[in-house]
């Protein structure tokens, strides 16, 4: 589908000439020269403009009226005042309306400091009001949701968070009730307002009425410090920046990336944080002893470690997943395929597929980018549901229907396998439009028939070009979140880092995979078992799993995997949480970091490398998982490595 | 005392139904309407130069223009919603002849290549939209709505729309929100409805009044009908003539006569021994005349000259016997009840406007309260999202124009009642206010 490519054009602002994309709106117009008109209710990434709060009254040479600066285009030759006697009049009166209703309870307002009605009250405001009577009054504060405080009285009624709920995400909660100077946001049937997006409605809001229950009256924006960092909780990656105060993450915020997450973030993303500097971390090293995991010094856990590998030697297993970086990927690569001479290790949960697939997977000709989603013609959901398995896709996709006209195809592994319905898929892609981007998620090259799926999708690629064509593609949500990258760091069976060809060694034959690992672990070939930020009876969660946040398909055969970690003589764990299989089996347990306190890179499923940088010092005990592994390859093979 | 067309023989019994409409001569106009091609019957509707009937007064031939020409979806939306306070004209004329509105929109929709349309009524009218639905049943079953019309190319489908009763659902965005199932708020212009209304299809939107000329018109030549009236507001209106009056109802007139011929000569004044204080010339939201502009003839330009307006054609009489706050309070509480939200200066301007009416009256207010009053109609005007802010700050922002010395009498009395004021200036005040009311003063106040 054709993206939009504006021409340049030249107006006259505030007798400024300024050149500016043809038809944006002003108020991004006059951007260009410095000039800034204040809104409200604009919000580009909410679609049209709805001209609601009237505050971007604008005068345009030719036009009578004051227009709305949100919802006008600019055009080549306009002239525009933005600080004529009248346009400050209209500009100093919204402000007066807007105020009439406002409590001004700024010193006790979460958004006090950060206020977009502050703001504008002090630059465009008359610094008075003539209202005497007495403001509209509600019940306040109300829970919205066990997330969100509403406080219906500093409501200006933007209209904002309910077009989000409208049409962003879809869920078509939130409406207005009442009219005129009555109306109140609410949900249509009075019921908490839950949905998987919820939390952005606290960012959209200008004002102190819809707050963060988790935040609010923990800090004020004068004492907190931002800090960017990339969320690692799912394979989206949403670019994020952290609230910290006291080395603590108080609050996440979208640090929108318009190719990653259109700056959106889902509420696991927004909300978690609490449980990453909560007290179920683990912060200290843990061996077993006597049965029970007790905390002890790093160098009593390394020895353990090493002693472990050493005894295992070749006979090791390693995985790695979570938010494992792609450095810790290599490190553990190194330790376990050249040091130990293991061939064993995966990031996979679904198994391996032959070098030969991977590289064509990876073809950079059929890779297609998450923008891709929005403007193709058709995009294929193949066993992928994105809501549960990348969530901030699922806002992409709908944005794509809503604006773009995108045909949603959604199927399964048994239509790609079956001849006459591969037929019909074909038909209803191809009648879309050549433009067809296939979203799918690693499970569908998961068992006995993974390797032929895998192989009709090259297959579908291919009859229908996908390579040869801009904006077309494959994009795979692998099960961790940074799958992408530790394939390409080398954590897999069959191919070193870059997916390349192994060592001489015989390497690239017999090594395992995550299955083959659990069942030569339960046969007694394997002895030791090497965990990365993962656990097989827990998924791919790097949360303490719990329902909501457990993704859907966890490790496909929990009992293999439950033979597997009893049978093994070691078990080593970086592990941000004791989650099952850890807590149960491992004889090592290294504190891992959460991704707030990590640095390092990741692979965005679309090929993007994406940075992490510590917002907030590591909590107790723990250690860089890199420092970590690079002690325990000197300790196990002390010679080798620094030859 | 004029050409009546609309209202001709409009009490006939039975007219409603399609027998005594078709002995008449109903449907005749469709029948050569539709043997034209759809550009001859556009040719005379803009050489009948009507003016919609509905308030804006725009001409509906050039309205109909307007709509892209191709061979996408359009609609053609009928506003049956008329919520303006004082405007009942509508409501008759579907009442009594409901083939005359549907012979119209079939037309109207021939002329402007719609496919698909509806009547959007408000949702009091049970009893008019009961009649509505007999009649299309029985034009559908003769063949006058539908697939192939009269076996020409021409299919409409109708359907009549029941509203839920807001002001709002009048305005012609708010209206195709609410026809689409939206809450009805208006939308942002441009796009206009000709490009993008119901549906996002190009849509023609017009009033009861409007599309039920629209067969005369194919009847009589458009440059016949454009020979009654005025040269800019060609043709006869329905007036609702209510208030302060002895005969008030429904007249049609032709446009560009004395205003004093409606109220007094057709509506027969106000009662014995009163005079008229002031009037909406064009509904509730239309700035008000006095007792002294009822020689201003009454026309679209004419009106929009003396700084009021046509509107939907509601003349509401108050005589000397109502205070003019009443008249205020009364209007700004009906537009706050009615503002839809959407916008900041309607919302909040509406309400700050009723609480500052309601202190006047209840002796809490100063004369400043009146300064901010007219400055908040000022702000309101000209920058809200549709027409609703101004119809309140319009006719709020003439009174306190025009009887500024009544509102500042009625001030201080109030002031002395509550017992705010006090002092010896108390008598005095009473009786000049007492004076201002009783006579009837006229609007410079020379009591003051």
């Amino acid at each position: 589908m054709p993206r939009p490519a504006p021409r340049t054009i030249t107006f006259t602002i505030d007798g400024l000439e300024v050149q500016a994309p043809e038809n944006s709106m002003l108020v991004d117009a006059a951007k260009h020269g410095d000039i800034e008109i204040p809104v409200f209710c604009y919000e580009p990434k909410l679609g049209n403009p709805v001209g609601a709060c009237r505050m971007c009254l604008v005068e345009i040479e030719g036009i009578p009226k004051l227009q709305t600066g949100c919802s006008t285009p600019v055009k080549d030759g306009m002239v525009v005042h933005t600080q004529s006697e009248r346009v400050k009049v209209a500009q100093n009166s919204v402000v007066e309306f807007l105020l009439i209703n406002h409590p001004l309870d700024c010193p006790v307002c979460d958004k006090g400091g950060e206020c977009p009605l502050q703001d504008i009250t002090f630059g465009w405001g008359r610094g008075i009001s003539r209202y005497v009577d007495p403001k509209r009054h509600f019940v306040k504060p109300l829970a919205l949701s066990p997330l969100i405080a509403i406080d219906r009285e500093r409501c200006i009624l933007c209209y904002r968070c309910v077009r989000f709920s409208q049409e962003i995400s879809e869920d078509h909660q939130l409406v207005l009730q009442e009219r005129g100077a009555h109306s109140y946001v609410s949900t249509f049937d009075g019921h908490p307002y839950v949905a998987p997006f919820s939390g952005n409605i606290v960012e959209l809001c200008p004002v102190g009425a819809l707050t963060s229950q988790p935040y609010r009256f923990r800090a004020r924006p004068w004492d907190i410090e931002d800090a960017g960092s990339v969320c690692t909780l799912c394979p989206s990656q949403c670019n994020v920046t952290l609230t910290v105060r006291d080395e603590r993450v108080l609050r996440v915020l979208s640090r929108a990336n318009p190719e990653v997450d259109d700056g959106w973030l889902c509420d696991r993303g927004r909300f978690a944080y609490p449980a990453l500097g909560g007290d179920a971390r683990v912060t200290a090293p843990l061996v077993r002893d006597g049965g029970e995991l007790r905390p002890v010094s790093w160098e009593r856990a390394l020895e353990e470690a090493a002693a472990g590998l050493r005894r295992a030697g070749e006979r090791v297993g390693a995985l790695a997943g979570g938010g494992a970086t792609c450095e810790e990927g290599l490190l553990l690569a190194r330790l376990v395929r050249e040091v130990l001479g293991s061939p064993h290790l995966d990031s996979r949960v679904a198994g391996a597929l032959p070098l030969e697939l991977l590289r064509a997977l990876a073809e950079p000709s059929l890779q297609a980018t998450v923008s891709d989603l929005e403007f193709a013609h058709a995009v294929l959901l193949l066993d992928c549901e994105p809501v549960a398995d990348a969530a901030i896709l699922d806002l992409r996709l709908r944005k794509g229907v809503r604006r773009h006209g995108l045909r949603l195809v959604p199927a399964g592994r048994a239509q790609l396998l079956d001849q006459a319905a591969r037929a019909q898929l074909l038909d209803t892609l191809r009648a879309a439009g050549e433009e067809v981007v296939v979203l799918w998620h690693e499970r569908l090259g998961a068992g006995a028939e993974g390797e032929r799926a895998v192989r009709a999708l090259l297959d579908l690629a291919a009859t229908l070009g996908l390579a040869g064509i801009d904006g077309a593609g494959l994009l795979e949500v692998p099960a961790h979140t940074n799958g992408r990258g530790l394939r390409e760091a080398g954590v897999l069976p069959n191919a070193g880092p870059e997916l390349g060809e192994l060592d001489e060694g015989g390497l690239n034959e017999g090594g395992l995979d995550a299955q083959g690992i659990a069942t030569a672990l339960a046969a007694g070939e394997l002895s030791a078992l090497y965990l990365l930020d993962v656990d097989p009876l827990a998924g791919p969660s790097p949360l303490p799993s719990s329902e909501h946040l457990r993704s859907p398909w966890a490790a496909p055969e929990p009992e293999l995997w439950e033979r597997a970690l009893e049978r093994a003589s070691t078990v080593i764990a970086h592990a941000t949480f004791l989650t099952e299989g850890v807590r149960a089996h491992a004889n090592v347990v290294f504190p891992a970091l959460a991704y707030a306190e990590k640095e390092g890179t990741v692979v965005h499923p679309d090929g993007r490398v994406q940075r992490l940088r510590p917002g907030v010092a590591r909590p107790g005990e723990t250690r860089d998982e890199r420092r970590v592994l690079d002690e325990l390859t000197a300790m196990v093979a002390p010679v080798a490595v620094g030859s | 005392m004029t050409t009546t067309l609309l209202f001709d023989r409009i009490d006939e019994p039975g007219l409603h139904t399609l027998e005594v409409y078709r002995r008449r001569g109903g449907y005749e106009a469709l029948r050569k309407a539709l043997a034209m091609p759809p550009e001859a019957v556009l040719h005379e509707l803009e050489a009948s130069a009507l003016r919609g009937r509905g308030g804006a007064g725009f001409q509906m031939g050039k309205k109909v223009s307007f709509l892209p020409k191709g061979g996408m979806d359009k609609y053609l939306v009928c506003n049956a919603d008329e919520s303006e306070p004082g405007t009942f004209k509508d409501r008759e004329l579907m009442q009594k002849c409901p083939h005359m509105l549907l012979e119209g929109i079939v037309i109207a929709a021939h002329a402007a290549g719609a496919t698909r349309s509806f009547i959007y009524i408000r949702g009091e009218y049970v009893l008019q939209a009961d009649i509505l639905d007999a009649a299309l049943a029985e034009a559908r079953a003769a063949g006058f709505v539908g697939e192939q019309i009269l076996g020409s190319d021409t299919s409409l489908s109708l359907v009549v729309h029941r509203g839920a009763g807001a002001y709002i659902c009048g305005e012609e965005t708010g209206l195709l929100d609410s026809l689409e199932g939206k809450r009805g708020n208006p939308r942002l212009k441009p796009p206009f409805p000709a490009n993008q209304g119901l549906y996002q299809g190009p849509t023609l939107i017009n009033n009861v009044e409007t599309l039920c000329t629209v067969p005369t018109i194919v009847t009589m030549g458009g440059s016949e009908y454009a020979k009654l009236g005025v040269e800019t507001s060609t043709g006869t209106k329905l007036v609702s003539v209510s208030g302060h009056v002895q005969r008030p109802g429904n007249y049609e007139i032709e446009l560009g006569i004395p205003s004093r011929e409606i109220i007094y000569g057709l509506a027969g004044g106000p009662p014995e021994g009163r005079r008229v204080k002031c009037w909406f010339p064009g509904g509730s939201s239309s700035p008000v005349l006095t007792g002294e502009d009822l020689d201003i003839p009454y026309d679209f330009d004419s009106m929009a000259k003396a700084g009021t307006m046509l509107g939907s054609g509601a003349i509401i009489v108050v005589d000397d016997s109502t205070p003019i706050l009443d008249v205020a309070l009364k209007v700004a509480k009906f537009y706050r009840h009615e503002s839809c939200g959407k916008c900041t200066p309607c919302r909040e301007g509406t309400s700050w406007t009723v609480t500052m009416l309601e202190r006047i009256d209840a002796g809490e207010a100063t004369p400043m309260d009146l300064e901010i009053m007219a400055s908040v109609q000022e702000h309101i005007m000209g920058n809200c999202l549709c027409v609703l802010g101004d119809a309140m700050a319009m006719p709020i922002g003439s009174m306190i124009a025009k009887f500024r010395p009544e509102l500042e009498a009625h001030m201080a009395t109030a002031r002395i009642r509550s017992g705010v004021g006090g002092g010896a200036a108390t008598e005095g005040v009473l009786a000049a206010q007492g004076a201002l009311v009783g006579a009837g003063a006229g609007p410079h106040g020379e009591a003051h």
